[in-house]
């Protein structure tokens, strides 16, 4: 069989020209498409585009909007040469960038918004209701058997059984995890938006409640009200813009589709070949990459999503963590809003706005990667097998 | 006021032989008889081979507990007497995992790799839930 190759030709041949993030956190009274909007008029705003510049629209919102792209074109008031709705849960915001990327390149669009909405801590708290359901999916995606009989049940036990298996074949432990949490934190107090503003302390992670063993509390990513977008376009195009432009340098997938708990999926990531095929379209490896932004839904997937990207070795993310290689001052800055363990979750969206911000140099002191020249942004999702890879650059 | 009832499987169609197996206490699944090859969740088409000479097989009811987790908290109303409970996915010695419960022992008890075995809890008329013990 012909061996393909990631596309290197298209390595920075698009840039990130518009970044936006709506109102973060608890937004009672406003719909996951109104908050989506907020965040792509944002966007447009950085990048001093009109509604009407805009000819491509790639989305993803609660999985029970149908056609979720003609409703955000249809509150845009455009339309669109090449629009879809991407539906590998939180690996479907990168590959909405990478879609975006091929479109403009083969001359299907020449300016694509890409973004993503939910209103997640408003389906879960807004009534008495909604409290006791805590449920964001439609009640048609819930398992009907194979689960419920057993009370398994949320994607906290699912993941929970990833970081089950890696303590036992690792010796990987709680301490591991409660230093992402606290890491974390600890970025989200310098992000006036993030949605959590107490500092969280090593004791406090141990002393949490449990949600599913080995996941306390502190171990899940939040439930919250959130959109980001960005706004591809050509290297020529971007000239012309507000922004200095974030480069794309690369982007890479892959999807387990044999499922989470086949092979040794739960344990070895498809983070892992979704990274190497980034790297070589960017032409870069894990040494060259300055901050990252992981996608954090629990802590122990950052922990094997940093192994599996080889920012350390298989089974060595304990040590990693614990060096405090994390935090701001760490050899590799992760999640430096805080991340969905404490920024607000956004289905990895605003994973992908904190790295473009980072490449753009505009953050105070406190917040900015220091001389950051690449910064690379995960997505995970799609029954947990869906993986996207972004690899960000300066121009 | 009567207790909480779990929640029954509700089967789909092509996991109904599974369920009619079990509720007779007999742990089947999917096999291809072109392969040889077993599988879970049941489906009609063998993932291994993609032959559709399928059939139901009754397996060894052994295995190993290939990862787990424990609930302490109630998610549902009628598993309130039971938490803390584990939850396992239990790798069969003819290959497939599946979700189950490890019963006969404290959730704290519960270890990777242990050996576990079948039984079979009666839960309603004509149906049985397989769940697992130590070996």
């Amino acid at each position: 069989m012909e061996m393909i190759e990631a596309s290197r030709d298209l390595r920075d041949t698009c840039a990130i020209v518009g970044i936006g993030n709506s109102r973060l956190g608890k937004v009672p009274g406003v719909s996951s498409l109104d908050l989506i909007v907020e965040a792509m008029r944002n966007a447009l705003d950085d990048a001093g585009l009109k509604a009407s510049d805009v000819d491509g629209i790639l989305c993803r919102g609660p999985d029970d909007v149908y056609s979720h792209h003609q409703m955000v074109g249809e509150r845009l008031g455009i339309n669109a040469k090449f629009s879809t709705t991407v539906t590998n849960g939180g690996a479907s915001q990168i590959l909405s960038v990478a879609l975006a990327v091929m479109a403009i390149r083969h001359g299907l669009a020449t300016t694509v918004i890409c973004g993503y909405g939910r209103d997640a801590w408003s389906r879960t708290h807004a009534n008495e209701e909604a409290r006791v359901r805590n449920e964001t999916r439609p009640p048609s995606q819930l398992p009907r058997e194979f689960g419920p009989e057993y009370g398994y049940y949320s994607a906290a036990a699912t993941h929970a059984f990833g970081a089950t298996r890696h303590m036992h074949l690792y010796g990987t432990t709680k301490d591991h995890f409660g230093q992402i949490a606290v890491a974390f934190r600890e970025h989200a107090l310098r992000n006036p938006q993030a949605q959590m503003k107490k500092p969280l302390t090593l004791e406090e992670y141990h002393a949490q409640r449990s949600i599913v063993r080995p996941f306390g509390l502190y171990d899940c990513s939040l439930r919250s009200d959130a959109a980001g977008a960005v706004i591809v376009t050509s290297r020529a195009r971007a000239k012309d813009l507000r922004q200095p432009p974030v480069v794309i340098k690369g982007f890479g997938t892959h999807n387990n589709t044999r499922g989470w708990f086949a092979d040794d999926n739960m344990v070895t990531t498809a983070a892992k070949q979704s990274g190497e095929r980034a790297y070589a379209m960017a032409g870069v490896g894990p040494r060259d990459v300055d901050t990252a932004q992981i996608y954090d839904c629990f802590t122990y997937m950052v922990l094997t999503q940093l192994e599996d990207y080889g920012f350390c070795k298989k089974g060595e993310g304990g040590d990693f963590v614990a060096s405090g290689a994390l935090r701001m001052d760490g050899a590799l800055p992760t999640n430096t809003s805080g991340g969905q363990l404490s920024e607000a979750h956004a289905e990895g969206m605003l994973q992908l706005v904190e790295g473009a911000r980072q490449m753009r140099h505009t953050y105070a002191a406190d917040r900015q990667v220091r001389d950051a020249e690449i910064a690379l942004v995960s997505g995970h999702g799609g029954n947990q097998v869906c993986h996207s890879t972004l690899i960000l650059g300066r121009a | 006021m009567t207790e909480p009832r779990k929640p029954l499987p509700r089967p789909a169609p092509e996991s109904l032989p599974y369920w009619e197996a079990a509720a007779q206490h007999r742990l089947d699944m999917p096999h291809c008889q072109a392969c040889d090859g077993f599988w879970f969740p049941p489906s009609r088409t063998c993932p291994h081979c993609t032959s559709a000479d399928v059939d139901m097989k009754t397996v060894s009811g052994r295995g190993k507990v290939f990862s787990f987790v424990i609930y302490d908290r109630v998610y549902h109303p009628a598993f309130a007497t039971e938490v803390p409970y584990a939850v396992a996915l239990v790798e069969l010695e003819e290959g497939p995992r599946l979700i189950s419960n490890i019963v006969g022992i404290p959730a704290e008890q519960v270890r990777c790799d242990m050996p576990v075995a079948v039984v079979f809890d009666d839960v309603a008329e004509n149906v049985s839930v397989p769940k697992f013990k130590p070996l």
